[in-house]
């Protein structure tokens, strides 16, 4: 029997309970025990960032956090977003700009690029294609990516 | 045909409509395969041979049984004799009898959950006996070479490959008379190229799920690139009738020729099978670079040949490729590079020969572009080096040289649209002056065009019209990302002249779609949507048919009104479909359905034209074209390169969605870009040194440049709405420009890729030694 | 199999390491947490160090600055403290890796991974940092130059932490951290940490060896000559031939070689503000 233990989330506002093992990730509990896959497993390494998730508000990689760890903090992830403006901004800009293609690296990029545009509105393209060098797309060039969150961005009501 | 029905088109094809499934995507909610679970399901971990040669001598299972968790264990043991293999069937589902790359599933385990599979899979014990390795082509055709396909000679082959020893294939390809020809020359140059080993880095790894029903028969999911192929390959690598075996593919993330044939979809239904159970089996990031495929590494030797005027008279290739373990798609590697070797060039001799040879290295495989960005990477610069010592401006040079409109390919293709001069024109017009070098940093600009096919193999469409007037879509060709699906049902929906909203296209099923071998060689746009096109006319016929006795006209007095009509020309008499389907399902005629399925039959080699052995197509596609220009800055203390800004147009026939050829222009530049300036898999002695993203490193969004990109439409007669294939065009000549450019920063020629900062700081000391 | 603890104080912390050999202590779990998914460690638990009051964030008294070792490379770039001869260090924590990664990753945790490549190393080496270290015994200081001994291998005995680094206070000078990485994020080929104080040179070059490389006798010999070109390159030359670097995926070692006297030279020139 592996060594599994109650740990205790706070999960888009929810409060949730799972019974996993005691060296799971953040990540492994998101999709194996709470049925939460927008984070994806790209490397597990910390590098591609399809897992990247927030935490107390902040962007993280949730394979490379300690869900025992997580107790008394707030993790929100994409799903956490549906009726959010900013988010739906984003997600509107990205599905008419191209910026999807397979999709994998998408909740990443909506969840570093959202941190982005509520620090810094104002951003500039290179600004954007900066802060998003840590979610690495296969497809797009990313070009198409940082048209979607410069649309966003200028929609902001400031 | 195209538009050979007088339908203007407009209400579906030529728009950037976003993506069907684009939504699913952006709210996380797409399935992937690793999100899919099953009742009951069991969990898998692979054991990879710590040799890269070596005999497996007997197995242990008894300790990996008994721990905790474990349902079943597969080895060689329990899979039959059956190989597979695109071209040369030398591949079975988990090594037998022999391994042959290190790191070569060797047994597979299923537990109930991964955590226990991980933990079990290294108490399984296998005893080897280590033979000695073969590491590089050279060392495999060296005289008393170990061999690694002892059966070599009994394998079935699909073409004549000249296969012996560790020689997998061998390729020769001739016209004109090119050892005359360089008596004609006033300019020869001859030079040497090699390119490193590029891996997919798809970012979803690869994975499968396997399941068995009451009746004993499978069904499989996997991330794939064609349901058909992993259905054939599976059955045949199992001994399995087809019809035994139903693959489906869940969304898929990425595949750029690493999920086109099997990677452990074999090993996964092994699995389910022995366990009775569903087994879902997923790659780490390390099994993924290690295990599946990679782009090949190719030694190409060159020499091109022109007179005094820059006008090309020979063009002579050889290249030797490293196989690795399995031949996989390589002798199609080999021999369409060959085809490709001599560019979009008017070159009246020509040859290219090339050989292919097992090492004892993971398998090479399909890699967008198939062995054309390598050998463009060499031939570009030899055009550029000719037009530099000649004084004539590369631009120009293509110019005098370029396949016109009705020239053919070399060995023998018809080509019908050719817009290639039109994306030279164009790249030329959107770049304006190079900005100046500053300090530091010096600018170059690089030239390169190129082609590549669109077509091959078999594909089909069924069209169906549901009662209500609404339309499915079956193609069976596996949206990898690109956007096949939403382009699918845009021509469906322009050739019936309904909104794309009304078109639902169906997930492919080998259950239920027609045949599509697969969505790679640039081929679904042009061959899928050719039958979709005329599955979709078939179900006009059919609809007029109805109509026509539905209102009493002549049949030749209808045409179809947009948003779903067919109608009396010239008056206001029309019928809904849904009125017209109705009465086909329930009054006469039978449901409206519409199918057309087709193989690309134009011969690849013409006998009058060139001699051709071991050609392994012999049937290719039409051809794009394209053309690019970077602009790329050399650090002079520390020789790193990256690439400022880049103009590519592509001439894809006629955009069927503008938006998503963009894509392909930019992410093919970028992924290209990757190549040619850092991405290498580097080999420790016989074993992959960088299999992590920490240590191979692909382009950021930080280091990607502004990308121009430019849409040419030169519609092919033969393409649905004049369209052609766009995702290899969008590769191809990447590497090429940025040596082009390279090689203004730094004297001579980029003989290697990746263009490390280590290779150019190089280049760039020996000129300032020089001077 | 890994349990996580959350110890409240140092004092716990450092005893439970104590008592347990195979525990690890968890910082940003950046390093560490990847090693673990890569199954490159087994640790009986991770021993958290984020709910000790003291370890999170910059302070400054008479003594200098004092960086907690919990202190994440995004606040440490975006420090208002770390300017003049001190803004390599900023610079160099906003190198690393990327946006994200630097929300999560501590600068306690690196220095104590101690990864040659590491992008603090060569700073830290330049700008004469202390390293505190929490043990069973308490708490203790070396210097920078007696913790990095070798190839992975620091003043850290088992169970020990990195609670902070310890800086002088920073001076009106200039200072600038140069990497060359394949691409943005990646570990770097070749570093160089430069401060210029009036007359006086420092440089630091990392990712060429199993430590930082600097010298003092060639920095004496520069001083005062820091207009001349080929003092500078005298100095430059002296350091790569200190240097041990090593072949691996992001450069060969004669790569290396070739980069440091040129990257040496550079960062003198850029903060001199000549070309």
């Amino acid at each position: 029997m592996s060594d599994k233990q109650v740990i205790s989330l706070s999960i888009n506002g929810v409060a949730r309970e799972v019974f996993a093992p005691s060296d799971s990730t953040l990540l492994d509990v998101l999709r194996d025990d709470l049925g939460l896959h927008a984070a994806k497993r790209g490397c597990n390494q910390g590098v591609c960032g399809a897992c990247t998730v927030m935490v107390d508000g902040v962007p993280m990689r949730s394979c490379l956090t300690m869900a025992g760890a997580c107790e008394d903090h707030e993790v929100k992830t994409l799903e956490g977003y549906i009726q959010d403006p900013l988010m739906n901004s984003l997600q509107e800009a990205m599905i008419a700009s191209g910026g999807v293609q397979c999709g994998f690296c998408t909740s990443g990029v909506l969840i570093t690029a959202r941190n982005l545009i509520e620090e810094k509105p104002d951003a500039a393209a290179e600004e954007i294609r900066t802060a998003l060098s840590g979610n690495l797309c296969r497809c797009t060039g990313y070009v198409r990516i940082v048209e979607a969150i410069a649309k966003a961005a200028k929609e902001v009501v400031v | 045909m195209s538009n050979d029905m007088n339908i203007p088109d407009g209400i579906a094809v030529g728009l950037s409509t976003p993506k069907l499934e684009n939504r699913e995507k952006v709210t996380g909610r797409a399935e992937y395969i690793d999100d899919m679970s099953r009742p009951g399901m069991l969990y898998a971990a692979i054991l990879g041979s710590p040799y890269p040669h070596a005999r497996i001598l007997s197995y242990d299972v008894s300790a990996a049984l008994a721990a905790p968790g474990v349902v079943g264990v597969v080895t060689g043991e329990d899979v039959p004799d059956g190989r597979m293999g695109a071209f040369i069937k030398d591949e079975h589902a988990l090594a037998k009898d022999k391994v042959r790359y290190v790191g070569e599933p060797v047994a597979a385990i299923a537990a109930e959950t991964l955590a226990e599979a991980r933990a079990a899979v290294n108490l399984i014990e296998v005893e080897y006996e280590e033979l000695p390795a073969v590491l590089s082509p050279e060392e495999g055709l060296a005289k008393n070479a170990p061999i690694l396909h002892e059966e070599l000679e009994s394998y079935i082959k699909v073409f004549d490959a000249g296969s012996t020893g560790n020689l997998c294939s061998r390729t020769e390809l001739s016209e004109g008379d090119v050892d005359k020809a360089w008596a004609d020359c006033a300019i020869v140059v001859e030079d040497e190229f090699v390119t490193e080993p590029q891996a997919h880095v798809s970012i979803e790894p690869c994975g499968a799920l396997a399941e068995i029903d009451a009746q004993g028969r499978v069904t499989l999911w996997s991330a794939n690139q064609s349901v058909f192929r992993v259905q054939a390959n599976v059955c045949e690598s199992l001994a399995l009738p087809m019809s035994r075996l139903r693959s489906l593919t869940p969304r898929v993330g990425a595949g750029f020729g690493n999920k086109m044939e099997p990677h452990i979809q074999p090993l996964t239904v092994a699995l389910a099978i022995k366990t009775g159970r569903p087994v879902k089996c997923i790659l780490t990031r390390e099994e993924d670079f290690e295990i599946v495929r990679a782009r090949h590494p190719f030694k190409i030797r060159m020499k091109t040949g022109a007179d005094a005027n820059g006008k090309l008279i020979a063009r002579e290739c050889e290249v030797l490729l490293d196989c690795g373990a399995f031949a996989d798609d390589s002798p199609g590697v080999l021999g369409y590079a060959l085809l490709m070797s001599g560019g979009p060039y008017r070159i009246p001799n020509q040859r290219a020969t090339g050989k292919l040879v097992y090492t004892n290295k993971l398998r090479f495989g399909a890699y967008r572009g198939f062995g054309n960005p390598q050998v463009t990477f060499a031939g570009e610069q030899q055009i550029d080096e000719i037009a530099r010592r000649l004084g004539i401006e590369p631009i120009e040079m293509r110019r005098r040289n370029l396949l016109k409109q009705g020239d053919g390919w070399f060995v023998g293709p018809k080509i019908a649209s050719n817009g290639l001069e039109r994306c030279l024109d164009a790249v030329a017009a959107a770049s304006g002056n190079p900005k100046a070098s500053q300090d530091r940093i010096k600018r170059g600009r690089g030239l390169a065009i190129t082609a590549h096919i669109s077509g091959l193999l078999g594909t089909g469409a069924i069209v169906r019209m549901l009662e209500d007037g609404t339309i499915s879509l079956n193609t069976g060709a596996t949206d990898i990302g690109q956007g096949s699906d939403t382009v699918l049902a845009q021509i469906c929906a322009e050739t019936l002249k309904v909104p794309v909203d009304m078109v639902s296209v169906a997930s492919p099923d080998t259950d239920g779609s027609p045949y599509n071998w697969g969505t790679t060689a640039s081929r679904v746009t042009y061959t899928t949507g050719r039958a979709v096109a005329g599955a979709a006319r078939e179900v006009v016929n059919q609809l007029f048919q109805h109509a026509a006795e539905m209102l009493e006209v002549p049949i030749e007095d209808l045409e179809l009104r947009e948003g779903g009509r067919v109608a009396l020309r010239g008056s206001n008499e029309d019928l809904p479909f849904a009125a017209i389907s109705g009465r086909a399902h329930w009054a006469k005629g039978g449901p409206i359905v519409g199918s057309h399925t087709l193989v690309f039959d134009e011969p690849t080699h013409d006998p009058k034209r060139a001699i051709a052995l071991g050609l392994p197509f012999p049937q290719i596609g039409v051809f794009s074209f394209g053309a690019t220009l970077v602009d790329v800055e050399v650090d002079q203390v520390t020789g790193q390169t990256r690439v400022a800004e880049a103009w590519s147009a592509i001439d894809v026939g006629r955009a069927i969605n503008p938006r998503l050829v963009d894509v392909q222009t930019e992410g093919g530049f970028v992924q290209g870009m990757g190549f040619a300036l850092y991405e290498a898999m580097v080999w420790d002695g016989a074993r992959l040194a960088n299999p992590s993203l920490l240590d191979y490193k692909i382009p950021t969004s930080a280091d990607s440049p502004h990308i121009h990109s430019i849409i040419i439409e030169d519609p092919e007669p033969t393409g649905p709405f004049g369209a052609k294939g766009a995702g290899e065009i969008s590769l191809n000549a990447i590497p090429a420009a940025i040596a082009n450019a390279v090689n203004t920063v730094c004297p001579g020629l980029s003989h290697a890729l990746p263009l490390t900062g280590e290779r150019v700081l190089e280049r760039i000391e020996e000129s300032d030694n020089a001077a | 199999m890994s349990f996580v603890v959350l110890p409240k104080n140092i004092e716990d912390a450092v005893r439970f390491l104590a008592d347990n050999p195979e525990a690890r202590p968890l910082s940003g779990g950046a390093s560490l947490v990847a090693m673990k998914n890569a199954g490159l460690i087994e640790a009986s638990h991770f021993v958290s160090l984020a709910r000790i009051e003291g370890l999170n964030g910059i302070s400054v008294d008479e003594g200098g600055l004092r960086i907690g070792g919990m202190t994440r490379h995004r606040d440490i770039a975006a420090s208002a403290h770390l300017t003049g001869d001190l803004a390599m260090i900023a610079q160099a924590a906003g190198q690393i890796a990327n946006r994200v990664v630097r929300n999560m990753g501590t600068i306690g945790g690196a220095v104590g991974n101690a990864d040659p490549a590491a992008d603090y190393l060569p700073v830290l080496t330049c700008a004469d940092a202390d390293v505190e270290i929490y043990g069973a015994d308490g708490p203790r200081r070396v210097s920078i130059e007696d913790y990095l001994i070798d190839w992975y291998e620091t003043a850290l005995e088992p169970g020990e932490i990195v609670t902070a680094i310890h800086l002088p206070h920073p001076k009106e000078a200039r200072s600038n951290y140069h990497k060359l990485a394949r691409t943005p994020g990646d570990y770097a080929t070749a570093s160089v940490a430069c401060a210029i104080d009036g007359a006086r040179v420092r440089v630091a070059v990392g990712a060429c060896g199993p430590k930082p490389i600097r010298s003092a006798e060639a920095e004496a010999a520069l001083e005062g000559q820091i207009a001349d070109p080929a003092a500078i390159r005298i100095f430059a030359d002296s350091l790569a031939a200190l240097a041990d670097p090593i072949d691996d995926v992001r450069g060969s070692s004669d790569y290396r070689l070739r980069l440091i006297p040129r990257m040496v030279t550079a960062a003198i020139n850029e903060l001199r503000g000549a070309h």
